[in-house]
């Protein structure tokens, strides 16, 4: 961003991004961590010493916040030119300062040409591992506005990350799919999850794998324990309505197994019931389908100590290693083993 | 036979709301609740979370549409918010879980726990 431009933003009495009509009954970080008044995990240090050094983390992926939110915005306009702050703030103050870290770039999906054109812009950076689009939306990502933005990523062979949050917020459908929710804990547990499984079985029914055979995308922070019965239910609606959308040709399950990763957290709660969540999955496609997230410095956030007991023995190096290597390949630094 | 062990001073734990200090291997916090102290184990049951820096706060309950503070109070975990009785150590909503407690108090400006 231009100076100029930068300080008019500054001049502002707000950047404009939507915010939550819910509220959290204590935090929306985890309480333990020290703050001095910002958000925790507000700086590279914080991210050092509270995650990435405790936790033994060879690299970690940044995955932006309140900045996916610029999606949200009614002005395209503003989207774009905070998108292109952010992403060059992400270099300049992150990247730059601790070579774990990797980015992901934030775009203005209500307007997909001009998200494609920062992709481009900022992919040129090897850091950058992912675009990163937000779970709250006009429409499913299947639709074919938002092609440009997974034609942009296939092209730089950047897998396309959609990270739960949002739903309900300004331009942004409303979560759960029944009308607005009344609480946090509705948003928390039927927001994250449908909007999930809304881009989901969009991507598959639009064909875009099809399109874009190189395409991979993640879904983050949506839950998993849902997956095997979604797609079971999809490939029995497949089965019965080809002719609904005659271009796939594949049962969508499989083609989910190819194109499409999810991240672990949140795991569920299972209630002592582990063992029938793991053979749920694996009908699914687990282990191979699992890249491990922390969500930290959120209240809800997985520990990597905890789920590294948690995970069956033979999953633990795909999930913890081996599935993220593969997905993000040279730009992660890592080497699929 | 009771051995107490000193976990940490009287105005730390009046300044931050607990002291936290290893004791034979564990990791053993005292929480102040209402006037009292409380020893814990600093170790959520559910996700291995440092229970004793969570919050002690006042239980809500109520009917539907109704939020009523009562007098009881809870420790309230700072990872995933699951409340605790501090004096049973039972987890309020899933009484499954239970984390060991101990008994605390303070003697010369000294806090001491009971293991």
């Amino acid at each position: 961003m231009e100076t100029g431009q930068r300080d008019w933003f500054r001049g502002q009495p707000s950047l404009g991004l939507p915010g939550y009509s819910w509220s959290h009954p204590s935090s929306w970080y985890r309480q333990d961590l020290a703050a001095d008044g910002r958000p925790p995990g507000s700086d590279v240090e914080s991210v050092q010493s509270e995650l990435l050094d405790p936790s033994g983390t060879s690299v970690g992926v940044l995955n932006a916040d309140d900045a996916v939110l610029v999606s949200l915005m009614p002005s395209p306009y503003r989207a774009a030119a905070l998108a292109r702050a952010h992403n060059d703030w992400i270099r300049e103050r992150w990247l730059e300062r601790d070579p774990r870290l990797r980015g992901a770039i934030v775009c203005p999906a209500q307007h997909p040409e001009e998200a494609a054109r920062e992709i481009r812009r900022v992919g040129e950076d090897p850091r950058f591992v992912q675009v990163l689009l937000c779970g709250g939306s006009e429409r499913p990502y299947g639709e074919p506005r938002y092609l440009p933005i997974f034609e942009a990523a296939a092209e730089l062979g950047l897998p396309v990350a959609i990270h739960s949050g949002g739903e309900g917020m300004g331009i942004a459908a409303p979560p759960g799919g029944a009308g607005a929710v009344t609480f946090y804990i509705e948003w928390h547990t039927l927001g994250s999850a449908c909007s999930t499984m809304a881009h989901l079985v969009s991507l598959l029914v639009h064909g875009t794998f099809e399109r874009l055979p190189a395409l991979k995308v993640l879904l983050i922070e949506g839950g998993i324990a849902w997956l095997p019965g979604i797609l079971w239910r999809l490939d029995t609606n497949w089965r019965a309505l080809r002719a609904d959308t005659p271009w796939l040709e594949r049962k969508p399950s499989e083609v989910a197994r190819e194109h499409v990763r999810f991240s672990t957290q949140p795991l569920e709660h299972t209630d002592g019931h582990d063992e029938l969540l793991w053979e749920m999955l694996e009908a699914a496609g687990a282990p191979d389908v699992l890249c491990f997230a922390s969500d930290y410095p959120h209240w809800d956030f997985d520990d990597p100590a905890f789920m590294l007991k948690r995970l069956p023995e033979a999953w633990r190096e795909r999930v913890l290693h081996e599935n993220a290597a593969a997905l993000y390949g040279e730009r992660l630094g890592l080497v699929a083993a | 036979m009771s051995t107490w062990h000193d976990v940490g001073s009287l105005a730390d734990l009046e300044r931050d709301g607990h002291v936290v200090a290893r004791v034979e291997g564990r990791e053993v916090g005292v929480v102040a609740v209402g006037g009292e102290l409380r020893g814990v184990r600093n170790r959520c049951p559910h996700h291995g979370g440092p229970l004793c820096l969570g919050t002690v706060d006042q239980r809500l309950t109520g009917r539907p549409g109704g939020y009523d503070v009562t007098d009881e109070l809870v420790l309230r975990c700072p990872w995933h918010g699951w409340e605790f009785d501090p004096t049973t150590g039972t987890c309020l909503d899933e009484p499954n879980l239970r984390v060991a407690v101990y008994s605390a108090k303070a003697v010369d400006g000294r806090v001491l726990v009971d293991l």
